[in-house]
């Protein structure tokens, strides 16, 4: 492993040299403007460039504010806001043009505030699927906030908090001081039952560490064993010892013989062909038949990131392993496709 | 204030950067102009030398002791005999150095190179001098030397009477195993360049007269019987020279006009069939642009097909911050132990572009992948960085340096 790392690569590491970019989402008064803000008064965070719906919309202190147009505004430490201009892919393709001819700051990372009402999927399907942007941006982190308050009602209401929930990578939970720690209790239940694998955070005043947000993606392809993990999420064991959400079902898959790409190819297919509105997040690693290294895949909905091979085998484990985050898929609708494509020959263990 | 296009702090002051980050910078004593030779020697006692020829009188060389790459640290610095000559070019095998000299015009000396023992890199010791003056010769612009054995030069010669006064150099090819007693062993001209010659002269470039001579003459350990040449207005060659006496043609792509001359570099992808060709932009303020790198399919040497350029910014970005914009040298695979070499990864150098890095992982799609530019140096005569040459090391430490005085910029890449 060290001679591996002493010896530079003749060729480009696929993931490294990508620019991070977050997504903060979350229902109306969640507080994304608060944390958003609080994070750009960070030391570490002081060549981030935001996307946000209105520039008077994050509400920084003019004496914070070093120069402004009508479409960006520099900060004091150096970061970059910016409006959310005709589509995400044109603004993101223009933040980079900009740097590039050095217009703008040399971001290294992009926060993206999502409104309150935003479906996220698109903008993770944005960033996963359009060949421009990758090239330049991978996906690190969909962090939901999730306001304590009016959380509990609202997920019961409107779908898309809990879609929101569903797709999040981080929860962090606002205004917990307004309510009681039995409310507290179940809403955290609430929010594991929806998804299991967020690890959940409070955050007061959007005061949280920086560490939880960040470096939750993938981003090289000699990736080790402690950074899968974390990008797939501790709780690989859903499917047993706890309730489930009645909407959103959450469960991992494992198989433990190689399979032919094709055939997992194919079971993406039909599955996305006939439920992929349903399927909301699919996360994994795919031992696949003649290949070093597992294949990386991550899809929102019906769309998928090119797939990527990555080095090498993080630690023992030679499993594939899938995270489905769906919408009314059980899990043994999964793993009988799977089977009766016969990717794997056997059905999941 | 309030306009977009300000958005950075400090505007050029402060550099850019993409996946390479500044580890080191040294000024070179207040002589940061370098040429573009830069070599990198591992000394005996273990240390990384690096050589630097400079672009133009006062200084000859500059070493640099990089073991540290964040620490770079002046070893010795030596001048020219006079200002009217300039070294520009080096290349370093072992222990010995081969270092060019160009008069500014004909009939000076001394023209030609010199070989230099550097195994006390503080005490570089002349070997001999191989002397190529003449009445119509200004000497030697560039060395290709990696072998040991032969040195591969673009040079004039004291019997060579050019038909055009621009096109004064050619290729020659010295035998330096005896290093005490350089030979000439095989030349090759542009037919129709010398006087006398069967074929006419060739026509002049219509809008930027470059001249027919050689700029860089490459040869590779792994395919010792070709060398690719940048031959600046007159294209780019591949030469049979299996017969070091009679170098031969086999493959010649000549795009100029429609566009500018001056190609520069040929650089050989061996494995994968391809050729790597650099222009250079040798005009201010984008006078001459475009200036390209161009990605040519070599799978037939008689029929060499551009496939791609590398991708650049945009012209108008860069062409109003002073000085040129285009492309120039680039990392050359040199073999030797302290050399990254690399048939997908290259790193080239655009003047106030900096210093880029791009993956040719698909040839027909090169994609860039990092750069560098620097703030613009103290005092510096363009107003902007003008990045001219670049090595890169086994351990892919990159080394770009300045034409005028921002000297040496050490980087680290993280693609």
């Amino acid at each position: 492993m060290a001679t591996a790392e002493a010896t530079p690569s003749t060729t480009r590491d696929a993931l490294a040299g990508l620019i991070p970019v977050s997504i903060v989402t979350g229902f109306l008064g969640s507080g994304k403007t608060t944390l958003i803000n609080r994070l750009l008064r960070r030391p570490e965070m002081n060549r981030v460039a935001v996307i946000v719906n209105e520039l008077g919309e994050i509400g920084v202190d003019n004496d914070l504010v070093q120069v402004s147009s009508e479409q960006m505004m520099l900060l004091n430490n150096g970061c970059l806001c910016c409006v959310l201009r005709g589509d995400l892919q044109e603004t993101l393709r223009e933040l980079f043009i900009k740097r590039r001819n050095g217009e703008v700051i040399d971001f290294d990372r992009v926060v993206i505030e999502t409104t309150g009402l935003a479906d996220p999927a698109p903008v993770m399907q944005t960033l996963i699927t359009d060949a421009l942007l990758l090239d330049q941006y991978r996906l690190d982190c969909v962090v939901t906030l999730v306001d304590a308050v009016n959380a509990p009602g609202q997920l019961k209401q409107f779908s898309e908090p809990v879609k929101q929930v569903a797709l999040a990578d981080r929860l962090v939970v606002t205004k917990s001081d307004l309510v009681g720690e039995k409310q507290m209790g179940a809403l955290t239940g609430r929010l594991h039952d929806i998804n299991p694998h967020a690890p959940v955070r409070l955050a007061l005043n959007g005061d949280i560490e920086l560490s939880f947000l960040v470096g939750v993606g993938l981003a090289r392809v000699n990736a080790r064993l402690e950074e899968v993990e974390r990008w797939l999420g501790a709780e690989e064991d859903s499917d047993h010892g706890h309730r489930h959400d009645e909407t959103v079902q959450t469960f991992v898959l494992r198989f433990e013989r190689p399979m032919p790409w094709a055939a997992f190819t194919q079971c993406l297919e039909v599955l996305t062909a006939l439920r992929g509105p349903d399927l909301l997040r699919v996360k994994g690693l795919v031992n696949v038949e003649g290949k070093a290294g597992p294949m990386v895949v991550q899809g929102v909905q019906h769309l998928f990131h090119p797939p990527l091979e990555l080095a090498a085998w993080p630690g023992e484990d030679r499993c594939t392993r899938l995270v489905f985050i769906t919408r009314g898929i059980p899990r043994h609708t999964v793993s009988d496709l799977f089977a009766a494509i016969g990717a794997v020959g056997a059905s999941a263990s | 204030m309030a306009v977009e296009g300000s958005l950075r702090p400090g505007g050029q002051a402060t550099p850019l950067a993409l996946n390479m980050k500044l580890l080191g910078h040294h000024e070179l004593a207040g002589f940061g102009g370098i040429g573009e030779g830069i070599n990198l020697q591992k000394a005996k006692d273990g240390r990384r030398i690096l050589w630097l020829a400079h672009e133009s009188a006062p200084k000859n060389f500059t070493a640099v002791d990089v073991t540290d790459p964040r620490n770079p640290r002046m070893v010795v610095q030596t001048d020219l005999p006079h200002a009217d000559v300039r070294s520009n070019s080096l290349d370093v095998v072992g222990d010995i150095m081969a270092v060019a000299y160009q008069t500014k015009k004909w009939g000076l000396k001394p023209a030609g190179f010199d070989l230099f023992d550097i195994s006390k890199p503080e005490q570089p010791k002349r070997i001999s001098h191989f002397d190529t003056s003449g009445p119509c010769s200004r000497g030697a612009h560039c060395v290709f030397f990696v072998d040991g054995e032969y040195v591969h030069l673009t040079s004039g010669a004291p019997d060579f009477e050019p038909t055009h006064p621009k096109d004064d150099q050619f290729y020659r090819i010295i035998d330096v195993r005896n290093p005490s007693k350089p030979a000439e062993v095989g030349r090759w001209w542009y037919p129709g360049t010398r006087k006398g010659d069967a074929a006419p002269p060739p026509p002049r470039h219509p809008r930027f007269d470059g001249g027919y001579r050689p700029h860089n003459t490459n040869v590779y350990p792994q395919r010792p019987d070709r060398a690719y040449i940048g031959y600046i207005d007159g294209g780019a060659w591949i030469l049979d020279i299996s017969d070091k006496s009679k170098p031969k043609p086999v493959g010649h792509l000549q795009y100029s006009p429609p566009y500018n001359g001056f190609t520069h570099t040929v650089l050989p992808l061996i494995e994968r069939n391809l050729l790597v060709i650099s222009d250079e932009c040798v005009k201010d303020n984008g006078e001459d642009w475009p200036k390209l790198t161009w990605i040519v399919d070599a799978r037939v040497e008689s029929n060499l097909v551009p496939v791609a350029t590398l991708p650049l910014p945009p012209a108008e970005a860069f062409i109003k911050r002073g000085g040129r914009y285009g492309s120039h040298n680039m990392h050359e695979n040199q073999p030797g132990p302290c050399s990254f070499r690399s048939e997908n990864l290259i790193f080239a150098t655009f003047f106030n572009g900096g210093v880029r890095a791009f993956d040719l992982a698909n040839p027909l799609q090169p994609k860039e992948v990092g750069y560098f530019v620097p703030g613009t140096p103290k005092l510096a005569p363009k107003g902007s960085a003008q990045i001219n040459d670049v090595w890169v090391d086994e351990n892919r430490i990159v080394y770009a340096v300045d034409r005028f005085g921002g000297g040496l910029y050490t980087l680290e890449t993280t693609f």
